[in-house]
């Protein structure tokens, strides 16, 4: 936590001027067209170019391309992190954490499967709370259970070790998996209440559309693969779409979750496109980028209307995330050969 | 205090140079309108030259529209000046 005035000002400043340095749809549509090594030369001559010098002779191709967007990730986001002060400091920090969930997850994982200590390394992105001293102890420890304990201290600590328990039990990671992410997305929302009007109220309902979004996506996900599994062990507090009794009656019935979504007063008109594709298509892949779609443009559209608020970072954030997405999605598309089209269907362009 | 009493007193408490709402003549109120006006400019200015320096941070060419931007402000100032002249 950090005292004092805040600065949203100047993040404001410098986050839009980096949104707007973004690559453009016409840029995607370039790329897919090109092979790894040609996408690493077009990255070099954009924001990429250290990424790119660094880590170019000590590897080549997808990877190169695939390391250089993890390192630019980090580097843009610890920025916002090294910009802002007070109140907006906070708010950033909290949403960061999201890479925690994800380089905590990468670990266990790596741990899981005996996976060397330099290669999971190059998979973090090392912004977030968690410092740089404790991921590389992390990475030292051989079983799940001493990761768990190097994270006392931390917020996930508890979660992970009533999680842990399941997981002996059980030999799958899933327990570990969902107690992050739960503690992650319910922490989000603290402190911050329910205003009705202002920037503060807009940043809660972006929130939960996150939360919402994210149990949506749980939930069909859980429907279409019919797996036995408990549905609340998977809800996500704090969403406005659905409530816990909801959610496990309607993972059953899948025609009955869609339009669930769909009857949704906040989403149902911004998702109707996507659930009807979700209907005829049967593609959750779709929908899951059209969802991330409208999240993204959900956050633009809150930065126009607060424009100095939180807003605009979390549309930079969103944005960002999408970019290193799309562009790892191209270089390992065409790595394996597919089609321009095919590609084209994995991307997130609004 | 002064104002209460009405006008007899004024005339003693002018004399006796005390810092009351009577010697608060037309120059000192044009005055504390061109600090105030100043105090407001000063406060406009920090939201907008924290955004500017931002902006030029991420690119050179800022410079240039960072700065009238920022000054933008000062036209409070000048037009609170504006009263000085009228009053002097």
């Amino acid at each position: 936590m950090s005292a004092g005035a805040s600065n949203p000002e100047y993040v404001n400043a410098r986050v839009r001027a980096r949104r707007a340095s973004l690559f453009a749809d016409e840029d995607y549509r370039k790329l897919i067209r090109m092979g790894p090594s040609e996408i690493a030369r077009f990255m070099e001559e954009t924001e990429y170019e250290r990424e790119i010098n660094a880590l170019g002779t000590r590897f080549s191709g997808v990877d190169l391309i695939e390391y250089a967007l993890n390192r630019n990730l980090a580097k843009n986001f610890g920025d916002l992190l090294d910009w802002s002060q007070g109140r907006i400091y906070d708010l950033i920090a909290r949403y960061l954490r999201k890479f925690d969930v994800w380089n905590v997850k990468t670990i266990i994982r790596g741990i899981y499967t005996d996976t060397p200590a330099e290669e999971i390394g190059t998979d973090l992105i090392r912004v977030g709370e968690i410092d740089d001293p404790t991921l590389d102890r992390l990475l030292e420890v051989d079983e799940i259970e001493d990761a768990i304990e190097v994270l006392s201290g931390t917020l996930f600590y508890e979660p992970l070790a009533e999680a842990y328990e399941e997981y002996e039990e059980t030999g799958v990671l899933v327990p570990l998996e969902n107690a992050l992410d739960r503690e992650f997305y319910e922490h989000l929302l603290d402190d911050l209440g329910r205003p009705q009007e202002g920037p503060e109220a807009m940043y809660v309902e972006f929130l939960q559309a996150e939360i919402d979004f994210r149990n949506a996506r749980n939930a069909l996900r859980l429907s279409r693969s019919g797996a036995d599994l408990d549905p609340a062990a998977y809800y996500i507090d704090g969403g406005v779409l659905f409530t816990q009794s909801e959610l496990s009656r309607l993972v059953n019935d899948y025609d009955q979750l869609v339009d669930h979504i769909a009857d949704n007063r906040r989403y149902g008109d911004r998702l109707s496109g996507a659930l009807t594709r979700l209907r005829d298509a049967d593609s959750l892949i779709a929908f899951e980028h059209a969802l991330d779609a409208a999240l993204l443009e959900y956050a633009d559209k809150l930065s126009s209307i607060y424009p100095v608020s939180i807003s605009a970072v979390f549309s930079f954030i969103l944005a960002k995330e999408r970019e290193v997405d799309n562009i790892r999605a191209i270089a390992r598309g065409r790595e394996v050969g597919l089609s321009e089209n095919e590609i084209e269907d994995e991307l997130v362009i609004l | 205090m002064a104002l209460e009493l009405g006008p007899e007193l004024a005339d003693v408490a002018l004399q006796s140079g005390g810092p009351t709402l009577d010697n608060f003549t037309d120059e000192g109120a044009a005055a504390l309108a061109v600090g105030l006006a100043a105090l407001a400019a000063g406060y406009a200015e920090r939201g907008i030259g924290a955004a500017a320096v931002g902006a030029i941070a991420e690119d050179d060419d800022m410079f240039v529209p960072g700065l009238i931007m920022t000054v933008l402000p000062e036209t409070l100032v000048i037009l609170a000046l504006v009263v000085v002249f009228i009053v002097g």
